[in-house]
Parts: structure tokens; sequence; C-alpha cells
């Protein structure tokens, strides 16, 4: 199930509440129940505030566009250098390149051609290397599995070597720019400390209370087909940070971990040959944990391998509501 | 400048890497241990391996066994890995998949919950473990979920190594650019493990990540060490047209037939029994025939002659079970559906046999043949010897995880024993110097741009030193590359400032590309016989009672020193390798 069949089931039970309160009205007015629903019934009006809180969210965030930068912008534009070829198209290639001596964001304008193969990572590189070698891009596999080049393209948090350079132009224009959940380095590059201390702080890690047989292996660990299917879509994860900045609430929240480390909890508590157990779950039990998750699904939306977080967190949430975080002695 | 001290240093930080820091800090807790990577550390090239890690599993299930694992590494070798180390792989490869098993590697499972093998190139039998095919991707992040909870493991993220200070044969530390800030780390340290990987990107058309510039071998060579059989690149024969990237071996494992613009089968031609599961060095010089005697496609808009590979046989179902990226690499990069299309496909440049001369445990020798004190490589960056002159597919993870593993041990035995310190002072000049010529290097006002000088240097690799090799094409190489050297040494830096210059990386990582470049071109002139990768249309046969040998090359003044060291036959005698 993706993220958003979990909401359509979550906003239903928004529904489902308010009407299960009018019965006991009901109840209660015929004398069948004493009167006691009104903080209930507040409860549940807080409750769609909520979702509606949400809802827009989730919209704003696609909206997200050059008119909402806070920062100024200034622009201008470079020379061009074009060779022809066929299948060629001439892009303007607009890239807001973060200047950390002037702390604010400068809009950049280049031409460059390519053709349907052309990624605009290819586009980032030629500009690198053929008009200005000073642009900062991280960047290394080219095949969407490093996890490097993580940036938002015309508004969308993206891989862009994962993203076509003519399909995505509009009107023979892109936009690039850096993410802003990840503090800004320098031109496209953010730094990545805070999120991956927030994976450390989850500690994953396969554990086993028998460590000295876990790391002196010499048998399998038997695992059946299903039991790997229950956690291998979440460990597809490459710690590109698009879900981190995507999220609504970790833009707002520097202390909220994050969908990305929340998303690998539930990875290794899901795994049969993990032995963590209760101790796992209880690693995102807090309000900067699962609880700080406002369920935008924002992040399962960007996330480039369909991972889902936003499944995983909801998950997390109805396991500790089951009470499997408990530690029994 | 600032300077950090550690027990042992781990430079690169892909699978062989992870696994040297783990297995050391495992065999000694109180070691102060550091990996450092020009990435973030998780991200290296072994991201991109997708088919899988030999090792025989279950020996009775599939008719194997380690002897024939040996033996059928041995003669994808083209008889030119040493046979002591190719055992020590066979033997050692079973537990390392077991291991990685048990910190959470994903493996595809048989019904029964037992790890699922598939056939690969030259393998007499299935016996490659694999997860769907990003099993490189699933083991470096288990590894790196692991190594995050051995408290005495630092990683150093985005730090790019610029110099080895060896001192009396004898490591001393290394310098090192904090990308992010530009500052330049001094590290000092009582041992190293070299773990940067291969040199593939001295190759335009290449499978590999724009990190593969061998930077540690370089550095290397440079600090006087030896390299080992550099004329030795693999080229695979599937790489997508016209990107490069790789589609994996596991594609014709699982079935996937290889055809020419007559629709022919045409492996029948040069591999009956094998077909389209021979070795890869076989396979791309017969799509490269095949093209030359016009029976490849040539396309204006892909820029390349090619032949198809063929997955619409291949069941739905299997294809998202077991190649799910390649369908989603196919779809994305081309639009076009493996379960109905034909997949183009050519050789491009994929793993450097070649590499850091070592010992079988994976410690660096220098010209004379002596081993340094403090001084391992291991993985693609280290030739141990053990795939010769052609690797078989899925032996690089294994070797990877079973020479991390060698090194990281002892190297922790090596600095228990070890009783004094080298001199700090005399490494902080080191540094100092280091610091100083990095920063002429940024003030660089030349009249070349050294992207142009890279992009050249690269047609210069693909033109005259791919599958097939030609003398006059070699020696026009070997001249336009010292040419291209003589350029680099005037060039210009766009970017001065500090914080995360990569124009400053990138010109460090060129000037390692085409030093290497130098040095595969001098081995691969002077090799004369076609064996394994290396084919030279002169010398079209396998030349033993000559050529049975390692080229050791090493540095000497501004030019080389060549000589050569008999490859170790133990059991297996050179037969002619007929698939």
């Amino acid at each position: 199930m993706k993220a958003s069949d979990y909401m359509v089931l979550f906003y239903a039970s928004m529904v489902a509440v308010p009407l299960l309160f009018v019965l006991e009205t009901i109840l209660i007015a015929f004398g069948y129940l004493k009167f006691t629903g009104i903080i209930e019934i507040l409860t549940a009006l807080g409750l769609l505030v909520y979702c509606m809180i949400g809802f827009k969210e989730v919209y704003s965030q696609k909206k997200r566009s050059i008119n909402s930068l806070s920062r100024e912008v200034t622009v201008s534009s470079k020379e061009t250098r074009i060779k022809h070829g066929r299948g060629e198209k001439v892009l303007d290639v607009t890239v807001k390149r973060f200047n950390l001596g002037g702390k604010r964001l400068e809009a950049h304008t280049y031409k460059v051609k390519g053709n349907r193969f052309t990624t605009v990572l290819d586009a980032l590189l030629s500009i690198k290397s053929e008009q200005d070698s000073s642009l900062a891009v991280r960047y290394s596999c080219r095949m969407g599995i490093c996890g490097s080049c993580g940036m938002v393209v015309n508004g969308k948090p993206s891989l862009a070597c994962e993203t076509p350079l003519l399909d995505t132009a509009k009107e023979d224009r892109i936009e690039v720019e850096p993410m802003r959940a990840h503090p800004l380095l320098k031109d496209l590059v953010t730094d990545f400390d805070y999120f991956f201390s927030s994976h450390k702080k989850i500690h994953p890690g396969l554990f086993r209370e028998n460590k000295k047989e876990q790391m002196n292996a010499t048998s399998i660990y038997n695992q059946s087909r299903e039991e790997r299917d229950a956690y291998l879509p979440f460990s597809y994860c490459i710690m590109c940070g698009l879900c981190q900045d995507a999220c609504p609430v970790a833009n707002s929240n520097k202390d909220f971990i994050g969908p990305q480390a929340l998303s690998q909890v539930y990875r290794y508590a899901m795994d049969s040959r993990d032995q963590k157990g209760p101790k796992r779950l209880n690693l995102a039990n807090s309000l900067e944990g699962a609880w700080g998750c406002e369920f935008a699904g924002a992040c399962s939306e960007v996330c480039p391998k369909g991972v889902d977080p936003a499944a995983a967190i909801q998950s997390l949430k109805f396991k500790m509501f089951a009470g499997e975080d408990k530690i029994s002695d | 400048m600032k300077k950090l001290d550690y027990d042992l240093i781990v430079f690169g930080s892909g699978i062989a890497g992870f696994k040297a820091a783990i297995h050391a800090s495992e065999r000694e807790r109180s070691l102060k241990i550091c990996v450092i990577s020009k990435l973030h550390a998780m991200r290296s090239h072994s991201v991109s391996a997708e088919g899988g890690i030999s090792g025989v599993l279950y020996p009775e299930v599939n008719k194997d066994s380690k002897e024939l694992h040996a033996y059928d590494t041995i003669k994808g070798s083209d008889y030119l890995a040493d046979q002591d180390a190719v055992e020590l792989l066979a033997e050692r490869a079973p537990n390392e998949i077991k291991y990685l098993d048990h910190i959470g590697v994903p493996w595809n499972r048989t019904m029964e919950g037992e790890v699922e093998e598939r056939p690969f190139g030259g393998m007499s039998v299935p016996r490659t473990a694999f997860a769907a095919d990003k099993t490189g991707f699933f083991i470096m992040r288990a590894l790196y979920d692991r190594i995050l909870e051995n408290k005495n493991i630092d990683i150093y993220h985005e730090h790019f190594v610029t110099s080895v200070s060896i001192e009396k044969k004898r490591f001393a530390g290394l310098t090192a650019i904090n990308i992010g800030n530009g500052e330049t780390v001094a590290f000092k340290g009582k041992a190293v493990i070299v773990a940067t990987g291969g040199f593939s990107r001295i190759f335009k058309f290449t499978t590999t990540s724009y990190s593969t510039t061998g930077d540690g071998i370089a550095l290397l060579f440079n600090a006087g060490f030896a390299l080992k059989d550099m004329e030795f690149v693999q080229f695979h024969p599937t790489a997508l047209v016209p990107s490069g990237i790789l589609i994996t071996e596991a594609a014709r494992g699982e079935g996937g037939y290889l055809r020419n613009s007559k629709g022919e089968r045409f492996m029948a031609r040069y591999a009956k029994s094998k077909m389209e599961l021979a070795p890869r060095d076989i396979i791309s010089r017969s799509i490269m025939t095949e093209i030359k005697k016009g029976r490849g496609f040539s396309s204006d808009e892909y820029g390349f002659e090619y032949v198809n590979l063929d997955l619409r046989h291949i069941d739905s179902e299997k294809l998202s079970e077991k190649l799910p990226m390649i369908a989603e690499i196919t779809k994305r990069m081309l639009k076009l559906d493996p379960g109905k299309d034909l997949i183009p496909i050519r050789p491009g440049a994929h793993f450097t046999m070649g590499g850091i001369d070592t010992d079988i445990n994976g410690r660096v020798l220098d010209s004379e043949g002596n081993t340094a004190k403090g001084i391992w490589a291991v993985g693609e960056c280290a030739s141990v010897s053990v795939h010769g002159a052609n690797r078989l597919g899925s032996n690089s993870l294994s070797q990877c995880a079973i020479w991390g593993r060698i090194a990281g041990e002892e190297a922790a035995e090596y600095i228990k024993k070890m009783s004094e310190n080298t001199e700090d002072k005399k490494f902080m000049e080191h540094a100092e110097n280091e610091e100083a010529r990095l920063n002429r290097i940024i003030e660089s006002s030349g009249k070349n741009n050294p992207y142009e000088i890279k992009a050249e240097l690269e047609e210069t690799m693909d033109s005259h030193f791919f599958v097939y090799r030609k003398e006059s094409e070699m020696k026009e190489g070997i001249r336009r590359i010292a040419e291209l050297r003589e350029r680099f040494s005037d060039i210009y830096l766009r970017d001065r400032g500090r914080t995360y210059n990569t124009n400053l990386t990138n010109v460090l990582e060129i000037g390692n590309l085409l030093e290497l470049a130098a040095v595969t071109a001098e081995a691969a002139l002077r090799r004369k016989e076609s064996r394994g990768s290396h084919s030279v249309i002169e010398y079209p046969e396998r030349d033993d009672g000559n050529w049975l040998k390692h080229t050791i090359i090493s540095k000497e003044g501004s030019g080389m020193k060549i000589s050569y060291l008999p490859v170790k036959i133990l059991k297996w005698k050179p037969e002619p390798r007929i698939y």
C-alpha cells in the first residue's frame, strides 16, 4: 500500500470518529447513555483541523516555486557554446547558486544543448566543464543508486541523474536549485551532517544477541520470501535526502529526525533476522521520532526509489499503539 | 591546518574499505580507526555492483566445489592469476556471503528460505548469490549501518586525500582536503589500508562512477610503490548505449540473448557451449567483431555502433523479481521496455584488473618486491592477483569482502605489536609542504582548461586502447598522453574559493588519471601477445613461453621502470581456453 492509500484510510477514520460521536449524542438524547462526550467531540474537531493543515502542507510543498523564496535573487546570463547534432535542442538552464559569502541564492542562466538522452546532471556537468568550472554539484554514479545528486528541479525534489532534460523543461527552460531542509553549503550542494547523524541516532544495523556468532558467520539465517518481502521495499533507501527536503515537519522543526531515519527503524524492525525487538521501536517512540510525523505524505511522493517512508512511519505508530515497544521482563 | 592521530587509517569506503575497518575494529577494540572517503562514505562505487557475489554455498545442490570455483577463475583469468590467491578466494568466499547475510543483506531466497544463486559468465554452475540486481548497493548499506555501531571507527565524509607520507619505507600518515571547508587535514597514522577502487574513468565509454579515478593507486605509484598488470582493463560486454550505464551480466545469467543486426545469437560462432555466458573478454571481442563485420547496428542518435540484448522471452515476474533495476534504467533512460524491446548495448570499460602490487595478504610491495611497513591495499585498487588477465563476473565482490577482512585483521595485529612511532615533526613538515602545493594549484592561471584535457584523454583511451589494440595506434596513444600531460602543467582553475571546491578536486583527479593512463598505455604496448582482456592485432595468440608473467611498473625519475614477475602456477597448468 502506498502512503496515499493509508491517507485515504486515515481521513476516512477522521470522518468515522465524528459520526460515532453523533451516534453517541443520539443515544444520550434517548436516555440510553449519560452525556460524557463533549471533550471527545472537541478532540475530533481538532483532528479535522489537523488533517486540513496536513493537506495544505502537501499542496504548498508541490507548489513551491521561485516566488516563495525568501532570499534575495539576482540574475545573470552566461555565454553560449553550442554544437549542432541530431535531435538536439538548446535550453536555458537556470541554476540558483548559493553563495556562502553573500549568504544568498543567485540565479545564473546557461545555454545547454541536449538530446532525449541528456539528464539534468549531464547538463550541469557540461556547464561545469565548458562554461563555469566553479559550479559546485555533488555527483558520482549517474545511475540513480549512489544518492549524491538530490536537488530541486522545476520545483520538484529530484535526483538530477534520473531527470531527463528535455522532458522536464517547460518552454525550453529548466530551473535547478538546492534542497532546503539541509543547510546550504555552496551552489547546489547542501550539508548532510545532521541528516547522517539522525540516521546514526536510530542505531541501524541488524542486531543479534550472540554477536560473536554474528561476526563469525558459518551458516545462513533462514528467511522465507514472505519474510524478506516484509522489509525489502524499505531497504531501497539510498540516503539522498529528498524525503527530508519534501517533509513539511523537517522543514519547520529541526529536531525531527525525519522520514529517512524513521523508515530505517521500520526496515530493521521488520527483518526476521533482527533481534532488537521492542528496543528498536523505542528508538522512534518520541515527539522527535514517529510522533512528530504529521502524515503529509510528501516524503513518499518524492522518494526516487519508491521507499514510502510515510507508510513506514504510520506502521511504526500502529506498532506502538499495539504496545509492541513495551519491554517485558 | 588540522592534525588528527589514528592507529589505523582506511583510505576509501567501498566494500573492501568498510570490511577492513570493521574487522580491524572487531579484532582490537582499543584501536583508533578512521575511514576517509572523498564522497559521502556510503556512496562509493561499490553501490553500482549489480549481479552478485560468488561463493560455493551449496556444493551438494549445485554439484559444485571450491576447487571448481578456483579452476573457473583461473581459466577465466587466462592463466595469469596467482593460483594461491585464487584458492584463498574460493576457500573464503562462502563465509563472507554468510557474514553479509548476518548483517542484513536482503538476499533473494529459494522457496526453502536459503540464499538463491544464479548462473554467471565463465562459472561452470550457479554460484553467484544476489539481492535482485542491486547486490553491491545492498552490501554497502548493510556495511555502513554496521560500521556506525563500531564506536572506535570515525568516518570522514568528503575528505579528498592528496598525499601519502612514507618515512624509511614506513607509513607515517596522509594529508587530505576537507572538501566542505577547504581545510587541509593531516592524518597521522600507524598503518593505512588503501581501498580506493579502480581507474576505469581513464576511458570515456565506461560503466563506472565519476569517482573511479584510481586516486590511491596514483598516490602510491608516486610514493615509489609498484603497479602490477596495468594493461588489463575489463570491457563489460553490455554497457547501455549511449550513457555507458551497466546492464548486469545477470541479465544473461537469467537467460538473456545477444543478437546482431541479422537477429542471430552470434555467440554461437565464438563460444558454442557457454554462449552468452562465456567470460566477458570473449563476449566483448565477439561483439566488436560482429560490428566490424557489418552485423551491428548504427545510429546517429546514439552516436555508437552496437548490438542488442534480448530479454523479451523472459517472463515479466522473473524480470521484476531478479532484474528490477535493469528495467527501471532502460525505461527511464531510453523509454524501452525490456519485456517488449531490444536493448542497445556495446562493450564499455568496467574493471581494472591491474593495480597496486601486493602479496597474498594485501601487503604493498615496492619495486624490489619488499613489503612496506604499515601499508595494505585491497579491493579493485590492488592486484593480488586473483583476476589475472580477465575477471569473472561476481568475483570482485568476494575479493573485496575477503581481502578487506584479511588486511583489517593483519593491520590490527601489526599495530598491536608496533612499539615506536614515526616522528611528528617530519610528518608535519610534509603536511605543510603539501598545503603549500595545494594553495599553488588553486591559484593556477595557465592557459589550458583541465576538463578539455580530461575529455581528450578519454577519447584517446577509447580509440587507442579499447577491446582490440594495434601497435601503431598504441604508440600514437602514448604520444598523445605525453602531450596531454605536458599541457596539464599549464592549466587554470576558475574556483579559488575554499568551500566545496570540486574544481580543485577534479584537477587532482585528472592528474591521477593522466598518470595511470600513461602506465596502462606503456604496459599495453610492451606486452606482445593477446591474453584475457588484452588483445593485440599483431599478436593474436597467447604466448605462454614468453609472457606467462606479471608486468611490474614503478616510477624512476620522471620515467618508468619495468620488470616482470613469474605467475604462481600450482595445480592448474595453462591449457587452451575454449568455452
